[in-house]
């Protein structure tokens, strides 16, 4: 079992800070961004499973940035951060393919708990992926030098 | 006192309600009603005076045909015993006697009977007066009648002193002329028209050709003088003619003037205009009567229904009043409740630092509570840190319900001195927060030294916080949003403007937005009293509340306060 590759997205700064050790004090590894945009940059460039958003933030709101991870990376499981008078955006978010949310202020171990359920989620759903192009391998091998598949992906 | 001085305005101004009812409800059918009385009245009166015209007429041609007729008779009865009897049989007085016995038996107008030879001496006579042998060749009948053969005088007094008139005939028997005269009694003849009657004032009489009467006025005798009116008709031709005119002594009369063959004398006939226009005014009485009884009526319906519609009308503007209070309230709770929710996501950030800072310190104590663990500086400065963060926390989260705090307390309703400049900067202050987590800019421009006003401080906080959330709403993910506040004098107010560069208000709702209850938003998401509470706030503060706005562009609230007023309902 690889280790939990999380992003953090909040514009406080201190809470980033903060939860990050946390969360690697846990056996995690974790990347912190303060906005929508940033959190997309890290993304393209980064391997990640899972992704603490916050709702409320200056720039790309929460949800807007969920929308955009999901259609560039639609493998990444996203847990949304909400407070009390935003559980419509929560709700949003789910619909939007959000894994979960999490009300502020909320408890370390209840976010580690979603974070492994996340995560086994998303290693649950690349076993299938894998399954499905080895299977696709075994039923058609010159498949493999079909330019268009990644197997590395 | 206030609150009596509104009443006063209140109630002056459901009296104006009430005077335009009436007036209104009034004039129309007043004016109606008039009209159709002068119709009536116009058409009555040319009816009546032509009737009156026809009467007089009829009257004068009868008349005229019966004084002529007897004219007519006494002419020919001389003309006759003058060819059938010869001057000397006539001179001789006995044959004359015998002749007036007879003739008087026929004709009882003939007052007496002369005779004169061709130099005018007055050779024959047989009557009352003693004439006999008097020089008549230089009087006027004598000279007309040799020149004409027959003659009518008109009526004169003579050497007899008593009013009369002399028919003449001239007989030229053997080439020698003589002449026949015979005197007509004046009261005989002015009987002929003094008993025409028409109406109560109704008269006639008789003037010859130069409008001198030859018949008493049944309204004093006159005989023998000009009647002033004579102007009036002397144009009559030979036919009757009827017309209206006003007489010398400024009375209306109607005539009608016939001319008399026989002397060319005018028979006229006369009415006053207020008699035979009296059927018209016992009508007119009548109608004037029942206007103003009805009118009575009327105007007493109109003052009740007036009145009655004035009452409802202020109990309408009471409850409307009532209304407006209750709204009020329910915006302020509204309000209440949208600051809450907003305040409950501004504490959640610190309380969630913070309780990450707990499970960080909560980490290092558990990593010493293993036996042989020190605790190490860097663990030390951890705690500090994290100490020193959430103490941090606190004083943010302080400060938020101290602006709740400042935004609730709004029991007091006295006015207060209040530098809307200031009061800006801290309504600004309760939004910044959520403003910079948006991506807005507030920029706040106020005047130095501007006056302070006496008003409600904590109720002009609610207008500005509503007109902040609402411009935060407009601007809501545009790019480079911007909310600008001006804070000016502009003469003797204190204007405040609110712009920003949101979604603008499309302009059929521009009319709109001060209505409570209207909101564009989702249903849920507002309650539409946000606006109609501003506005309910500034005006009952004295100020006036304006919006401008461009779909797309943007939309400026203006607030103006003047700088002295005593507002309408302070704290209401």
């Amino acid at each position: 079992m690889s280790i939990v590759q999380i992003l953090l997205v909040d514009d406080e700064e201190r809470f980033l800070s903060t939860t990050k050790i946390l969360l690697e004090k846990r056996g995690m590894n974790a990347r912190t961004a303060t906005g929508g945009q940033e959190a997309l940059n890290i993304l393209a460039g980064n391997p990640v499973d899972v992704v603490i958003l916050d709702v409320k933030m200056p720039g790309m709101d929460g949800v807007e940035t969920l929308r955009r991870i999901k259609r560039d990376h639609p493998l990444v499981e996203v847990i949304m951060l909400t407070g009390h008078a935003s559980v419509e955006s929560a709700v949003e978010g789910l619909k939007l393919g959000a894994f979960d949310y999490v009300m502020k202020p909320c408890d370390v171990p209840e976010l580690v708990e979603k974070i492994k359920e996340a995560f086994a989620r998303k290693q649950a759903m690349d076993e299938k992926i894998r399954k499905a192009r080895i299977d696709r391998i075994i039923s058609h091998p010159m498949a493999v030098f079909d330019k268009r598949t990644d197997l590395d992906d | 006192m206030d609150s009596l001085q509104n009443n006063g305005e209140q109630s002056a101004k459901f009296k104006r309600i009430r005077r335009m009812i009436i007036t209104r409800v009034l004039i129309a059918p007043f004016l109606i009603v008039m009209l159709v009385c002068g119709v009536l009245v116009y058409f009555f009166a040319d009816a009546l005076g032509r009737r009156a015209l026809g009467e007089l007429s009829r009257i004068t041609e009868g008349h005229r045909a019966l004084v002529d007729e007897f004219l007519a008779e006494q002419v020919s009865a001389l003309e006759f015993t003058a060819t059938t009897r010869s001057f000397e049989e006539l001179a001789s007085g006995n044959r004359l006697d015998t002749l007036f016995l007879d003739l008087k038996s026929k004709f009882p107008a003939f007052e007496d009977i002369g005779v004169f030879d061709e130099k005018g001496h007055h050779v024959a006579y047989v009557g009352s007066y003693d004439l006999e042998g008097k020089d008549y060749s230089n009087t006027d009948w004598f000279k007309a009648v040799s020149r004409r053969g027959v003659y009518v005088s008109d009526v004169f007094k003579g050497y007899r002193n008593v009013p009369h008139f002399v028919i003449a005939a001239q007989r030229i028997e053997g080439g020698r002329p003589w002449y026949l005269r015979a005197t007509i009694d004046s009261a005989y003849f002015s009987n002929l028209v003094k008993n025409v009657r028409v109406g109560s004032t109704g008269q006639a009489f008789i003037v010859n050709g130069q409008g001198v009467f030859q018949t008493g006025l049944s309204s004093g005798d006159r005989l023998k003088q000009q009647d002033p009116d004579w102007r009036l008709y002397r144009k009559a031709e030979t036919g009757v003619e009827s017309f209206t005119a006003r007489a010398s002594d400024g009375t209306m009369y109607l005539y009608a003037v016939g001319r008399l063959q026989e002397t060319g004398w005018l028979l006229v006939v006369r009415q006053k205009a207020t008699d035979a226009y009296a059927p018209l005014a016992r009508a007119v009485g009548v109608a004037v009567l029942v206007i103003a009884l009805g009118g009575g009526v009327v105007v007493l319906t109109a003052f009740v229904l007036a009145s009655g519609l004035a009452g409802q009308l202020a109990v309408v503007e009471v409850e409307k009043r009532e209304m407006s209070n209750k709204l009020l309230a329910a915006g302020k709770l509204a309000e209440v409740g949208e600051m809450s929710a907003g305040m409950a996501h501004e504490i959640n950030n610190p309380l969630q630092v913070m309780m990450a800072e707990c499970y960080l310190i909560n980490d290092v104590l558990n990593d010493l509570e293993i036996p042989d663990k020190n605790l190490t500086p860097a663990d030390l400065s951890t705690i500090r840190d994290s100490m020193a963060q959430i103490s941090m926390q606190i004083s943010r989260c302080s400060l938020i319900t101290q602006g709740l705090l400042k935004f609730a307390r709004k029991s007091d309703p006295a006015l207060h001195e209040v530098d809307l400049g200031d009061m800006v900067e801290d309504v600004v202050s309760m939004v910044d927060k959520r403003a910079h987590i948006d991506g807005v800019s507030i920029v706040v421009s106020a005047e130095k030294g501007l006056p302070r006003i006496m008003s409600d401080e904590s109720q002009l906080q609610q207008v500005f916080l509503n007109l902040l959330n609402n411009a935060l709403y407009a601007v809501h993910n545009r790019p480079g949003a911007e909310i600008r506040i001006a804070v000016q004098q502009e003469h003797n107010e204190i204007v405040v403007s609110v712009a920003d560069n949101g979604c603008g208000i499309e302009p059929e709702n521009l009319s709109k937005i001060f209505l409570p209850f209207f909101t564009t938003k989702p249903v849920g998401q507002g309650t539409g009293l946000g606006l109609s509470t501003c506005y309910g706030i500034v005006e009952r503060l004295g100020g006036r509340i304006e919006v401008q706005s461009e779909p797309g562009a943007g939309t400026v609230f203006t607030v103006r306060m003047p700088l002295s007023h005593a507002p309408a309902h302070p704290g209401a």
